[in-house]
Protein backbone atom coordinates (compact mmCIF):
# COMPACT_ATOMS: atom_id res chain seq x y z
CA UNK A 1 0.00 0.00 0.00
CA UNK A 2 2.91 2.34 0.68
CA UNK A 3 4.64 1.78 -2.61
CA UNK A 4 3.88 4.07 -5.50
CA UNK A 5 2.94 1.51 -8.06
CA UNK A 6 2.98 3.65 -11.17
CA UNK A 7 5.79 1.47 -12.40
CA UNK A 8 7.82 3.16 -15.08
CA UNK A 9 7.66 1.21 -18.29
CA UNK A 10 4.15 -0.05 -17.72
CA UNK A 11 1.93 2.23 -19.74
CA UNK A 12 -1.47 2.96 -18.25
CA UNK A 13 -4.29 1.25 -20.16
CA UNK A 14 -5.93 4.42 -21.35
CA UNK A 15 -6.75 4.56 -25.06
CA UNK A 16 -5.10 7.58 -26.67
CA UNK A 17 -8.25 8.64 -28.43
CA UNK A 18 -10.55 8.12 -25.43
CA UNK A 19 -13.10 10.91 -25.17
CA UNK A 20 -16.62 11.65 -24.00
CA UNK A 21 -19.34 10.11 -26.16
CA UNK A 22 -23.08 9.98 -25.55
CA UNK A 23 -23.02 6.19 -25.71
CA UNK A 24 -20.27 6.17 -23.08
CA UNK A 25 -22.25 8.52 -20.85
CA UNK A 26 -25.30 6.29 -21.35
CA UNK A 27 -23.28 3.27 -20.18
CA UNK A 28 -22.04 5.29 -17.22
CA UNK A 29 -25.57 6.21 -16.18
CA UNK A 30 -26.68 2.62 -16.57
CA UNK A 31 -23.79 1.41 -14.39
CA UNK A 32 -24.67 3.98 -11.72
CA UNK A 33 -28.36 3.10 -11.94
CA UNK A 34 -27.76 -0.60 -11.36
CA UNK A 35 -24.84 -0.13 -8.95
CA UNK A 36 -27.12 1.17 -6.23
CA UNK A 37 -28.60 -2.02 -4.83
CA UNK A 38 -31.94 -0.52 -3.94
CA UNK A 39 -32.87 0.17 -7.58
CA UNK A 40 -33.40 -3.41 -8.84
CA UNK A 41 -35.13 -4.17 -5.56
CA UNK A 42 -37.56 -1.30 -5.85
CA UNK A 43 -38.40 -2.18 -9.46
CA UNK A 44 -38.83 -5.87 -8.62
CA UNK A 45 -41.21 -5.08 -5.81
CA UNK A 46 -43.12 -2.74 -8.13
CA UNK A 47 -43.69 -5.58 -10.59
CA UNK A 48 -44.93 -7.77 -7.72
CA UNK A 49 -47.30 -5.07 -6.53
CA UNK A 50 -48.66 -4.68 -10.07
CA UNK A 51 -49.25 -8.43 -10.26
CA UNK A 52 -50.99 -8.37 -6.90
CA UNK A 53 -53.29 -5.52 -7.90
CA UNK A 54 -54.10 -7.26 -11.20
CA UNK A 55 -55.12 -10.37 -9.25
CA UNK A 56 -57.22 -8.33 -6.84
CA UNK A 57 -58.94 -6.50 -9.68
CA UNK A 58 -59.68 -9.73 -11.55
CA UNK A 59 -61.05 -11.31 -8.38
CA UNK A 60 -63.22 -8.27 -7.75
CA UNK A 61 -64.50 -8.22 -11.37
CA UNK A 62 -65.28 -11.90 -11.06
CA UNK A 63 -67.20 -11.32 -7.82
CA UNK A 64 -69.10 -8.50 -9.44
CA UNK A 65 -70.13 -10.61 -12.42
CA UNK A 66 -71.04 -13.55 -10.16
CA UNK A 67 -73.39 -11.47 -8.00
CA UNK A 68 -75.36 -9.22 -10.35
CA UNK A 69 -78.29 -8.78 -7.93
CA UNK A 70 -76.05 -7.24 -5.22
CA UNK A 71 -73.56 -5.34 -7.35
CA UNK A 72 -75.52 -4.46 -10.45
CA UNK A 73 -73.21 -6.76 -12.40
CA UNK A 74 -71.91 -5.74 -15.79
CA UNK A 75 -74.73 -3.28 -16.32
CA UNK A 76 -72.82 -0.57 -14.47
CA UNK A 77 -69.98 -0.82 -17.02
CA UNK A 78 -69.79 0.19 -20.69
CA UNK A 79 -70.81 -2.59 -23.04
CA UNK A 80 -67.36 -2.90 -24.54
CA UNK A 81 -65.52 -2.79 -21.18
CA UNK A 82 -62.29 -4.73 -21.58
CA UNK A 83 -62.32 -6.69 -18.31
CA UNK A 84 -59.06 -8.56 -18.85
CA UNK A 85 -57.00 -5.59 -20.03
CA UNK A 86 -58.35 -3.33 -17.28
CA UNK A 87 -57.50 -5.88 -14.58
CA UNK A 88 -54.00 -6.48 -15.99
CA UNK A 89 -53.06 -2.79 -16.02
CA UNK A 90 -54.78 -1.68 -12.80
CA UNK A 91 -51.48 -1.67 -10.86
CA UNK A 92 -50.18 1.41 -12.65
CA UNK A 93 -51.78 3.58 -9.97
CA UNK A 94 -49.37 2.25 -7.35
CA UNK A 95 -46.46 1.80 -9.75
CA UNK A 96 -46.51 5.48 -10.70
CA UNK A 97 -45.50 6.49 -7.17
CA UNK A 98 -42.46 4.24 -7.24
CA UNK A 99 -41.49 5.38 -10.70
CA UNK A 100 -41.89 9.03 -9.68
CA UNK A 101 -39.62 8.48 -6.68
CA UNK A 102 -37.10 6.74 -8.92
CA UNK A 103 -37.13 9.56 -11.48
CA UNK A 104 -36.47 12.07 -8.72
CA UNK A 105 -33.71 10.21 -6.85
CA UNK A 106 -31.78 9.29 -9.98
CA UNK A 107 -30.66 12.90 -9.97
CA UNK A 108 -31.21 14.18 -6.42
CA UNK A 109 -29.29 11.19 -5.01
CA UNK A 110 -26.24 12.58 -6.81
CA UNK A 111 -26.69 16.00 -5.24
CA UNK A 112 -27.14 14.65 -1.71
CA UNK A 113 -24.00 12.52 -1.91
CA UNK A 114 -21.77 14.89 -3.89
CA UNK A 115 -21.57 12.38 -6.75
CA UNK A 116 -22.87 15.09 -9.11
CA UNK A 117 -19.49 16.86 -9.02
CA UNK A 118 -17.72 13.67 -10.17
CA UNK A 119 -20.37 13.22 -12.85
CA UNK A 120 -20.22 16.78 -14.18
CA UNK A 121 -16.41 16.89 -14.06
CA UNK A 122 -16.37 13.84 -16.36
CA UNK A 123 -19.05 15.27 -18.68
CA UNK A 124 -18.70 19.05 -18.31
CA UNK A 125 -21.18 19.88 -21.06
CA UNK A 126 -23.79 18.58 -18.63
CA UNK A 127 -26.80 18.14 -20.94
CA UNK A 128 -25.73 14.64 -22.06
CA UNK A 129 -25.95 13.66 -18.38
CA UNK A 130 -29.62 14.63 -18.21
CA UNK A 131 -30.34 13.03 -21.59
CA UNK A 132 -28.66 9.76 -20.57
CA UNK A 133 -30.55 9.71 -17.28
CA UNK A 134 -33.72 10.25 -19.31
CA UNK A 135 -32.97 7.22 -21.47
CA UNK A 136 -32.18 5.08 -18.42
CA UNK A 137 -35.38 5.91 -16.53
CA UNK A 138 -37.39 5.49 -19.75
CA UNK A 139 -36.08 1.96 -20.23
CA UNK A 140 -36.42 1.06 -16.54
CA UNK A 141 -39.98 2.36 -16.17
CA UNK A 142 -41.18 0.93 -19.49
CA UNK A 143 -39.78 -2.53 -18.76
CA UNK A 144 -41.16 -2.47 -15.22
CA UNK A 145 -44.60 -1.47 -16.49
CA UNK A 146 -44.55 -4.00 -19.30
CA UNK A 147 -43.53 -6.85 -16.97
CA UNK A 148 -46.15 -5.77 -14.46
CA UNK A 149 -48.93 -5.75 -17.07
CA UNK A 150 -47.85 -8.97 -18.83
CA UNK A 151 -47.47 -10.95 -15.60
CA UNK A 152 -50.59 -9.25 -14.25
CA UNK A 153 -52.52 -10.55 -17.27
CA UNK A 154 -51.17 -14.06 -16.70
CA UNK A 155 -52.49 -13.99 -13.14
CA UNK A 156 -55.78 -12.22 -13.95
CA UNK A 157 -56.92 -14.37 -16.86
CA UNK A 158 -57.44 -17.65 -14.95
CA UNK A 159 -59.52 -15.75 -12.39
CA UNK A 160 -61.77 -14.42 -15.16
CA UNK A 161 -61.93 -17.58 -17.28
CA UNK A 162 -65.21 -18.76 -15.72
CA UNK A 163 -66.89 -15.75 -17.35
CA UNK A 164 -65.49 -16.54 -20.79
CA UNK A 165 -63.30 -13.47 -20.57
CA UNK A 166 -60.11 -13.67 -22.61
CA UNK A 167 -57.50 -11.24 -23.75
CA UNK A 168 -58.01 -10.54 -27.44
CA UNK A 169 -55.10 -8.45 -28.66
CA UNK A 170 -56.76 -7.92 -32.04
CA UNK A 171 -59.69 -6.24 -30.36
CA UNK A 172 -59.93 -2.48 -30.82
CA UNK A 173 -58.13 -0.69 -27.97
CA UNK A 174 -56.94 -3.77 -26.08
CA UNK A 175 -53.30 -3.54 -27.07
CA UNK A 176 -53.38 0.19 -26.42
CA UNK A 177 -54.73 -0.20 -22.90
CA UNK A 178 -52.11 -2.87 -22.16
CA UNK A 179 -49.27 -0.71 -23.47
CA UNK A 180 -50.85 2.26 -21.75
CA UNK A 181 -49.44 1.48 -18.32
CA UNK A 182 -45.78 1.20 -19.40
CA UNK A 183 -46.08 4.32 -21.58
CA UNK A 184 -47.78 6.23 -18.79
CA UNK A 185 -45.01 5.23 -16.36
CA UNK A 186 -42.35 6.47 -18.80
CA UNK A 187 -43.95 9.91 -18.81
CA UNK A 188 -44.16 9.91 -15.00
CA UNK A 189 -40.46 9.00 -14.75
CA UNK A 190 -39.39 11.71 -17.22
CA UNK A 191 -41.52 14.37 -15.56
CA UNK A 192 -40.08 13.44 -12.16
CA UNK A 193 -36.53 13.51 -13.55
CA UNK A 194 -37.14 17.07 -14.69
CA UNK A 195 -38.59 18.05 -11.31
CA UNK A 196 -35.67 16.41 -9.46
CA UNK A 197 -33.14 18.22 -11.67
CA UNK A 198 -34.83 21.55 -10.98
CA UNK A 199 -35.18 21.08 -7.21
CA UNK A 200 -31.97 19.05 -6.53
CA UNK A 201 -33.63 17.92 -3.34
CA UNK A 202 -35.01 14.42 -2.74
CA UNK A 203 -37.84 15.15 -0.33
CA UNK A 204 -38.98 18.23 -2.24
CA UNK A 205 -38.86 16.44 -5.58
CA UNK A 206 -40.85 13.46 -4.32
CA UNK A 207 -43.41 15.73 -2.67
CA UNK A 208 -43.99 17.63 -5.92
CA UNK A 209 -44.22 14.46 -8.02
CA UNK A 210 -46.67 12.75 -5.64
CA UNK A 211 -48.72 15.93 -5.41
CA UNK A 212 -49.03 16.17 -9.18
CA UNK A 213 -49.67 12.50 -9.99
CA UNK A 214 -51.57 11.37 -6.93
CA UNK A 215 -53.16 14.25 -5.06
CA UNK A 216 -54.02 16.71 -7.83
CA UNK A 217 -56.16 14.30 -9.90
CA UNK A 218 -58.21 13.52 -6.80
CA UNK A 219 -58.88 17.14 -5.85
CA UNK A 220 -58.84 19.25 -9.00
CA UNK A 221 -61.76 17.70 -10.95
CA UNK A 222 -63.98 17.87 -7.85
CA UNK A 223 -63.64 21.59 -7.34
CA UNK A 224 -66.83 23.36 -8.30
CA UNK A 225 -65.81 26.36 -10.45
CA UNK A 226 -65.92 25.74 -14.19
CA UNK A 227 -62.25 26.56 -14.48
CA UNK A 228 -61.30 23.34 -12.67
CA UNK A 229 -63.81 21.27 -14.59
CA UNK A 230 -62.57 22.65 -17.91
CA UNK A 231 -58.87 22.25 -17.19
CA UNK A 232 -58.83 18.91 -15.40
CA UNK A 233 -58.58 16.79 -18.60
CA UNK A 234 -55.24 18.49 -19.21
CA UNK A 235 -53.65 17.56 -15.89
CA UNK A 236 -50.71 15.26 -16.66
CA UNK A 237 -52.11 12.26 -14.81
CA UNK A 238 -55.68 12.56 -16.08
CA UNK A 239 -54.55 13.25 -19.65
CA UNK A 240 -52.11 10.31 -19.58
CA UNK A 241 -54.64 7.91 -18.10
CA UNK A 242 -56.71 8.29 -21.27
CA UNK A 243 -54.32 5.75 -22.83
CA UNK A 244 -55.67 3.00 -20.59
CA UNK A 245 -59.32 3.99 -20.67
CA UNK A 246 -59.80 3.09 -24.28
CA UNK A 247 -62.03 4.81 -26.81
CA UNK A 248 -64.55 7.09 -25.14
CA UNK A 249 -66.61 9.42 -27.36
CA UNK A 250 -67.45 11.66 -24.38
CA UNK A 251 -63.83 12.32 -23.43
CA UNK A 252 -62.28 15.68 -24.29
CA UNK A 253 -59.03 14.11 -25.43
CA UNK A 254 -58.43 10.94 -27.45
CA UNK A 255 -56.01 8.43 -25.86
CA UNK A 256 -53.07 9.60 -27.97
CA UNK A 257 -53.94 13.27 -27.52
CA UNK A 258 -54.04 12.69 -23.79
CA UNK A 259 -50.66 11.02 -23.83
CA UNK A 260 -49.32 13.85 -25.96
CA UNK A 261 -50.45 16.35 -23.32
CA UNK A 262 -48.77 14.30 -20.62
CA UNK A 263 -45.51 14.09 -22.60
CA UNK A 264 -45.66 17.85 -23.12
CA UNK A 265 -45.75 18.29 -19.33
CA UNK A 266 -42.74 15.96 -19.02
CA UNK A 267 -40.90 17.90 -21.74
CA UNK A 268 -41.60 21.15 -19.90
CA UNK A 269 -40.19 19.76 -16.64
CA UNK A 270 -37.10 18.42 -18.45
CA UNK A 271 -36.57 21.74 -20.21
CA UNK A 272 -36.67 23.55 -16.87
CA UNK A 273 -34.21 21.02 -15.48
CA UNK A 274 -31.89 21.37 -18.49
CA UNK A 275 -31.79 25.17 -18.32
CA UNK A 276 -31.03 25.15 -14.59
CA UNK A 277 -28.48 22.33 -14.90
CA UNK A 278 -26.55 24.35 -17.48
CA UNK A 279 -26.73 27.59 -15.55
CA UNK A 280 -26.21 26.70 -11.94
CA UNK A 281 -23.01 25.98 -10.05
CA UNK A 282 -22.70 22.31 -9.21
CA UNK B 1 -0.52 24.10 -17.23
CA UNK B 2 -3.25 26.05 -15.48
CA UNK B 3 -3.70 29.75 -16.13
CA UNK B 4 -6.10 31.91 -14.16
CA UNK B 5 -6.63 35.52 -15.22
CA UNK B 6 -8.56 37.92 -12.98
CA UNK B 7 -10.67 35.03 -11.80
CA UNK B 8 -13.53 36.27 -9.63
CA UNK B 9 -16.43 34.56 -7.89
CA UNK B 10 -19.12 36.36 -5.98
CA UNK B 11 -21.80 34.59 -3.96
CA UNK B 12 -24.40 37.24 -3.27
CA UNK B 13 -22.71 39.90 -1.16
CA UNK B 14 -19.63 37.82 -0.49
CA UNK B 15 -16.62 37.99 -2.77
CA UNK B 16 -15.21 34.46 -2.42
CA UNK B 17 -12.47 34.86 -5.02
CA UNK B 18 -11.32 38.35 -5.88
CA UNK B 19 -9.58 38.88 -9.22
CA UNK B 20 -7.08 36.08 -8.82
CA UNK B 21 -4.33 35.51 -11.41
CA UNK B 22 -1.72 32.78 -11.31
CA UNK B 23 0.00 30.17 -13.46
CA UNK B 24 0.64 26.57 -12.48
CA UNK B 25 3.51 25.09 -14.49
CA UNK B 26 4.09 21.52 -15.65
CA UNK B 27 6.81 19.40 -14.11
CA UNK B 28 6.40 21.01 -10.69
CA UNK B 29 4.23 20.54 -7.64
CA UNK B 30 2.42 23.78 -6.92
CA UNK B 31 0.86 24.23 -3.53
CA UNK B 32 -2.29 26.28 -3.10
CA UNK B 33 -1.98 27.51 0.43
CA UNK B 34 -4.44 29.44 2.51
CA UNK B 35 -6.54 29.28 5.65
CA UNK B 36 -9.97 27.67 5.56
CA UNK B 37 -12.47 29.84 3.75
CA UNK B 38 -9.79 31.64 1.74
CA UNK B 39 -11.29 30.62 -1.61
CA UNK B 40 -9.15 27.57 -2.48
CA UNK B 41 -12.00 25.16 -3.14
CA UNK B 42 -14.03 27.75 -5.05
CA UNK B 43 -11.03 28.45 -7.29
CA UNK B 44 -10.56 24.73 -7.92
CA UNK B 45 -14.24 24.27 -8.75
CA UNK B 46 -13.95 27.08 -11.28
CA UNK B 47 -10.90 25.38 -12.84
CA UNK B 48 -13.09 22.31 -13.38
CA UNK B 49 -16.04 24.22 -14.79
CA UNK B 50 -18.27 23.26 -11.85
CA UNK B 51 -18.71 26.85 -10.72
CA UNK B 52 -19.07 29.62 -13.25
CA UNK B 53 -16.71 32.57 -12.67
CA UNK B 54 -18.42 35.92 -12.04
CA UNK B 55 -15.56 37.50 -14.00
CA UNK B 56 -12.22 36.52 -15.47
CA UNK B 57 -11.31 33.13 -16.83
CA UNK B 58 -9.26 30.05 -16.20
CA UNK B 59 -7.84 27.59 -18.72
CA UNK B 60 -6.28 24.17 -18.36
CA UNK B 61 -3.77 23.06 -20.97
CA UNK B 62 -4.83 25.99 -23.15
CA UNK B 63 -8.60 25.49 -23.10
CA UNK B 64 -11.48 26.07 -20.76
CA UNK B 65 -12.21 22.80 -18.99
CA UNK B 66 -15.61 22.22 -20.60
CA UNK B 67 -14.13 22.65 -24.09
CA UNK B 68 -11.91 19.58 -23.77
CA UNK B 69 -13.06 16.50 -25.70
CA UNK B 70 -11.63 14.22 -23.06
CA UNK B 71 -11.58 16.12 -19.76
CA UNK B 72 -10.51 13.08 -17.73
CA UNK B 73 -7.38 12.73 -19.88
CA UNK B 74 -6.52 16.40 -19.40
CA UNK B 75 -7.31 16.92 -15.73
CA UNK B 76 -7.65 14.50 -12.87
CA UNK B 77 -9.45 16.06 -9.96
CA UNK B 78 -9.92 15.28 -6.31
CA UNK B 79 -12.49 17.80 -5.22
CA UNK B 80 -13.64 16.55 -1.88
CA UNK B 81 -13.51 13.20 -0.21
CA UNK B 82 -16.36 10.98 -1.30
CA UNK B 83 -17.92 12.87 -4.18
CA UNK B 84 -19.46 9.47 -4.69
CA UNK B 85 -22.93 7.98 -4.32
CA UNK B 86 -22.87 6.27 -0.93
CA UNK B 87 -24.83 3.28 -2.23
CA UNK B 88 -22.32 2.48 -4.96
CA UNK B 89 -19.21 0.34 -4.64
CA UNK B 90 -15.81 1.89 -5.27
CA UNK B 91 -15.33 -0.27 -8.38
CA UNK B 92 -18.74 0.63 -9.85
CA UNK B 93 -18.06 4.31 -9.24
CA UNK B 94 -14.79 4.08 -11.15
CA UNK B 95 -16.35 1.93 -13.90
CA UNK B 96 -19.07 4.54 -14.45
CA UNK B 97 -16.57 7.40 -14.67
CA UNK B 98 -14.35 5.37 -17.00
CA UNK B 99 -17.33 4.49 -19.21
CA UNK B 100 -18.00 8.16 -20.03
CA UNK B 101 -14.66 8.25 -21.88
CA UNK B 102 -14.68 4.70 -23.18
CA UNK B 103 -11.88 3.73 -20.77
CA UNK B 104 -11.90 -0.03 -20.12
CA UNK B 105 -12.07 -2.31 -17.10
CA UNK B 106 -8.32 -2.85 -17.16
CA UNK B 107 -7.56 0.76 -16.29
CA UNK B 108 -10.17 0.67 -13.50
CA UNK B 109 -8.34 -2.27 -11.93
CA UNK B 110 -5.01 -0.48 -12.40
CA UNK B 111 -6.08 2.59 -10.43
CA UNK B 112 -7.68 0.39 -7.75
CA UNK B 113 -4.34 -1.36 -7.33
CA UNK B 114 -2.41 1.90 -7.55
CA UNK B 115 -4.35 3.41 -4.66
CA UNK B 116 -4.36 0.27 -2.53
CA UNK B 117 -8.13 -0.21 -2.67
CA UNK B 118 -8.10 -3.80 -3.93
CA UNK B 119 -9.54 -5.28 -0.75
CA UNK B 120 -12.40 -2.80 -0.42
CA UNK B 121 -13.24 -2.10 -4.08
CA UNK B 122 -16.42 -4.18 -3.91
CA UNK B 123 -17.69 -2.47 -0.77
CA UNK B 124 -20.23 0.31 -0.61
CA UNK B 125 -18.57 3.72 -0.42
CA UNK B 126 -20.97 4.76 2.34
CA UNK B 127 -18.96 2.68 4.79
CA UNK B 128 -15.58 4.10 3.80
CA UNK B 129 -13.38 6.03 6.21
CA UNK B 130 -12.27 9.50 5.22
CA UNK B 131 -8.88 8.09 4.29
CA UNK B 132 -10.33 5.41 2.00
CA UNK B 133 -12.60 8.04 0.47
CA UNK B 134 -9.48 10.11 -0.32
CA UNK B 135 -7.81 7.11 -1.92
CA UNK B 136 -10.91 6.52 -4.06
CA UNK B 137 -10.88 10.20 -5.04
CA UNK B 138 -7.25 9.90 -6.09
CA UNK B 139 -8.05 6.70 -8.00
CA UNK B 140 -10.77 8.59 -9.88
CA UNK B 141 -8.35 11.44 -10.59
CA UNK B 142 -5.81 8.99 -12.05
CA UNK B 143 -8.33 7.16 -14.29
CA UNK B 144 -7.55 9.09 -17.46
CA UNK B 145 -3.77 9.18 -16.82
CA UNK B 146 -4.16 12.98 -16.92
CA UNK B 147 -1.59 15.60 -17.82
CA UNK B 148 -2.75 17.83 -15.00
CA UNK B 149 -3.86 17.02 -11.46
CA UNK B 150 -6.01 19.26 -9.30
CA UNK B 151 -6.18 17.94 -5.75
CA UNK B 152 -8.15 19.71 -3.06
CA UNK B 153 -6.74 18.86 0.38
CA UNK B 154 -5.52 15.42 -0.72
CA UNK B 155 -3.93 14.50 2.61
CA UNK B 156 -6.97 15.47 4.63
CA UNK B 157 -7.98 12.48 6.78
CA UNK B 158 -5.07 10.28 5.73
CA UNK B 159 -2.91 8.51 8.28
CA UNK B 160 0.84 9.34 8.29
CA UNK B 161 1.51 6.47 5.90
CA UNK B 162 -1.14 7.79 3.52
CA UNK B 163 0.26 11.32 3.76
CA UNK B 164 3.67 10.02 2.78
CA UNK B 165 2.12 8.02 -0.05
CA UNK B 166 0.39 11.10 -1.50
CA UNK B 167 3.58 13.13 -1.16
CA UNK B 168 5.66 10.49 -2.95
CA UNK B 169 3.03 10.10 -5.65
CA UNK B 170 2.63 13.80 -6.47
CA UNK B 171 6.41 14.25 -6.58
CA UNK B 172 6.65 11.26 -8.90
CA UNK B 173 3.87 12.57 -11.16
CA UNK B 174 5.45 16.01 -11.38
CA UNK B 175 8.74 14.29 -12.14
CA UNK B 176 7.05 12.76 -15.18
CA UNK B 177 6.36 16.28 -16.44
CA UNK B 178 2.77 16.59 -15.28
CA UNK B 179 1.23 19.67 -13.73
CA UNK B 180 0.28 19.12 -10.10
CA UNK B 181 -1.81 21.69 -8.22
CA UNK B 182 -2.75 20.77 -4.69
CA UNK B 183 -4.35 22.78 -1.96
CA UNK B 184 -3.78 22.59 1.74
CA UNK B 185 -4.12 24.62 4.86
CA UNK B 186 -1.20 22.65 6.35
CA UNK B 187 1.91 24.74 5.83
CA UNK B 188 4.29 22.10 7.12
CA UNK B 189 3.04 19.60 4.56
CA UNK B 190 3.43 22.12 1.73
CA UNK B 191 6.98 22.91 2.78
CA UNK B 192 7.91 19.26 2.16
CA UNK B 193 5.76 18.53 -0.88
CA UNK B 194 5.59 21.65 -3.04
CA UNK B 195 8.10 23.39 -5.29
CA UNK B 196 6.01 26.49 -5.90
CA UNK B 197 3.34 28.18 -3.85
CA UNK B 198 0.27 30.25 -4.54
CA UNK B 199 -0.76 31.76 -1.20
CA UNK B 200 -4.33 32.97 -0.91
CA UNK B 201 -6.20 34.74 1.88
CA UNK B 202 -9.74 36.10 1.85
CA UNK B 203 -10.04 35.45 -1.87
CA UNK B 204 -6.93 37.42 -2.84
CA UNK B 205 -3.49 36.21 -3.87
CA UNK B 206 -1.04 37.18 -1.16
CA UNK B 207 2.09 35.95 -2.84
CA UNK B 208 3.37 33.45 -5.41
CA UNK B 209 6.84 32.00 -5.91
CA UNK B 210 9.03 29.10 -4.94
CA UNK B 211 8.71 27.75 -1.42
CA UNK B 212 12.29 28.84 -0.60
CA UNK B 213 11.82 32.39 -1.89
CA UNK B 214 8.65 32.83 0.10
CA UNK B 215 10.28 31.64 3.31
CA UNK B 216 13.31 33.86 2.78
CA UNK B 217 11.27 36.92 1.85
CA UNK B 218 9.09 36.76 4.90
CA UNK B 219 11.79 35.79 7.38
CA UNK B 220 13.30 38.37 9.67
CA UNK B 221 16.09 36.06 10.80
CA UNK B 222 16.48 36.29 14.54
CA UNK B 223 19.21 34.90 16.78
CA UNK B 224 18.60 33.22 20.10
CA UNK B 225 21.31 33.97 22.69
CA UNK B 226 21.71 32.58 26.19
CA UNK B 227 24.16 34.11 28.59
CA UNK B 228 24.44 34.39 32.41
CA UNK B 229 25.20 38.09 31.81
CA UNK B 230 22.32 38.67 29.39
CA UNK B 231 21.56 42.17 30.61
CA UNK B 232 25.14 43.34 30.06
CA UNK B 233 25.16 41.71 26.61
CA UNK B 234 21.92 43.46 25.68
CA UNK B 235 23.53 46.84 26.50
CA UNK B 236 26.49 45.96 24.29
CA UNK B 237 24.30 44.95 21.35
CA UNK B 238 21.91 47.89 21.53
CA UNK B 239 22.30 50.07 18.46
CA UNK B 240 20.31 51.27 15.47
CA UNK B 241 18.38 48.56 13.66
CA UNK B 242 18.77 45.98 16.38
CA UNK B 243 15.79 44.84 18.39
CA UNK B 244 16.11 42.73 21.47
CA UNK B 245 13.43 40.93 23.38
CA UNK B 246 13.75 38.68 26.36
CA UNK B 247 11.37 36.03 27.58
CA UNK B 248 13.62 34.53 30.26
CA UNK B 249 16.29 36.18 32.48
CA UNK B 250 19.23 34.56 30.69
CA UNK B 251 17.78 34.61 27.17
CA UNK B 252 17.74 37.22 24.39
CA UNK B 253 16.01 37.09 20.99
CA UNK B 254 17.93 39.42 18.75
CA UNK B 255 17.13 40.63 15.26
CA UNK B 256 19.03 43.02 13.04
CA UNK B 257 22.48 41.58 13.69
CA UNK B 258 23.77 38.14 12.74
CA UNK B 259 25.14 35.41 14.99
CA UNK B 260 28.89 35.84 14.16
CA UNK B 261 28.71 39.56 14.95
CA UNK B 262 27.05 38.84 18.29
CA UNK B 263 29.74 36.26 19.06
CA UNK B 264 32.54 38.73 18.21
CA UNK B 265 31.07 41.48 20.39
CA UNK B 266 30.54 39.10 23.31
CA UNK B 267 34.14 37.88 23.03
CA UNK B 268 35.52 41.46 23.01
CA UNK B 269 33.69 42.18 26.28
CA UNK B 270 34.50 38.77 27.77
CA UNK B 271 30.82 37.87 28.17
CA UNK B 272 30.33 34.08 28.23
CA UNK B 273 27.67 32.65 25.84
CA UNK B 274 25.77 29.44 26.61
CA UNK B 275 23.87 29.41 23.34
CA UNK B 276 24.06 31.26 20.03
CA UNK B 277 21.44 29.96 17.56
CA UNK B 278 20.29 31.55 14.30
CA UNK B 279 16.54 30.95 14.04
CA UNK B 280 15.20 30.74 10.49
CA UNK B 281 11.47 30.97 10.12
CA UNK B 282 9.58 27.92 8.96
CA UNK B 283 7.03 28.13 6.18
CA UNK B 284 4.46 27.98 8.92
CA UNK B 285 5.74 31.22 10.45
CA UNK B 286 6.09 32.79 7.00
CA UNK B 287 2.49 31.85 6.31
CA UNK B 288 1.30 33.30 9.59
CA UNK B 289 3.11 36.55 8.84
CA UNK B 290 1.68 36.68 5.33
CA UNK B 291 -1.88 35.89 6.21
CA UNK B 292 -2.07 37.96 9.39
CA UNK B 293 -5.21 40.00 8.95
CA UNK B 294 -6.38 37.81 6.08
CA UNK B 295 -7.77 35.01 8.15
CA UNK B 296 -11.52 35.07 8.14
CA UNK B 297 -12.08 33.33 11.42
CA UNK B 298 -9.61 33.98 14.19
CA UNK B 299 -9.65 31.38 16.89
CA UNK B 300 -10.51 32.83 20.24
CA UNK B 301 -8.17 32.18 23.10
CA UNK B 302 -9.44 29.35 25.22
CA UNK B 303 -10.73 30.88 28.42
CA UNK B 304 -9.18 29.98 31.74
CA UNK B 305 -11.18 27.55 33.92
CA UNK B 306 -12.56 30.33 36.13
CA UNK B 307 -14.02 32.29 33.27
CA UNK B 308 -15.50 29.15 31.75
CA UNK B 309 -17.16 28.23 35.03
CA UNK B 310 -18.58 31.72 35.29
CA UNK B 311 -19.90 31.52 31.73
CA UNK B 312 -21.49 28.17 32.42
CA UNK B 313 -23.00 29.41 35.68
CA UNK B 314 -24.42 32.38 33.81
CA UNK B 315 -26.36 30.17 31.40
Amino acid sequence: MTAVTTEPGRAPSVPRDAHVTFLGELRAEWIKFTAVRSTPWILGVTVLVMIGIAALSAWSFSFLLDNPEETGGAAAFPADFDWAAQAAGAGYIMAQIVVAVLGVIVVTGEYTTGQIRSTLAAVPRRLPVLAAKGVVVTIASFVTGLLGVALGALVALPLLSSHDITLDLSRDGTLLSLLGAPLYLVAVALFSLGVGTMLRHTAGGIAVAVLIFFVLPMIWPNLAPDFFQDTSPYLPSIAGARLMEGVDPDAVLSPWQGYGVMLAWAALALLGGAVLLRRRDA
Amino acid sequence: MIEAVDLTKRYGEKLAVDSVSFTVRPGRVTGFLGPNGAGKSTTMRMILGLDRPTAGRVTVNGKQYADHRAPLLEVGALLEAKAVHTGSSARDHLRALAATHGIGRKRVEEVIELTGLTDVAHKRVGGFSLGMGQRLGIAAAMLGDPKTLVLDEPVNGLDPEGVKWVRTMVRYLAGEGRTVFLSSHLMSEMAITADDLVVIGRGRIITTGTVQDIITASTTGSVRVRSPRAGELAETLRRDGVTISSSEPDRLDVTGIDAPAIGELAAQRGIPLHELTPVSASLEEAFMTLTAGEVEYHSEAVGDPDTRQMQEAGR
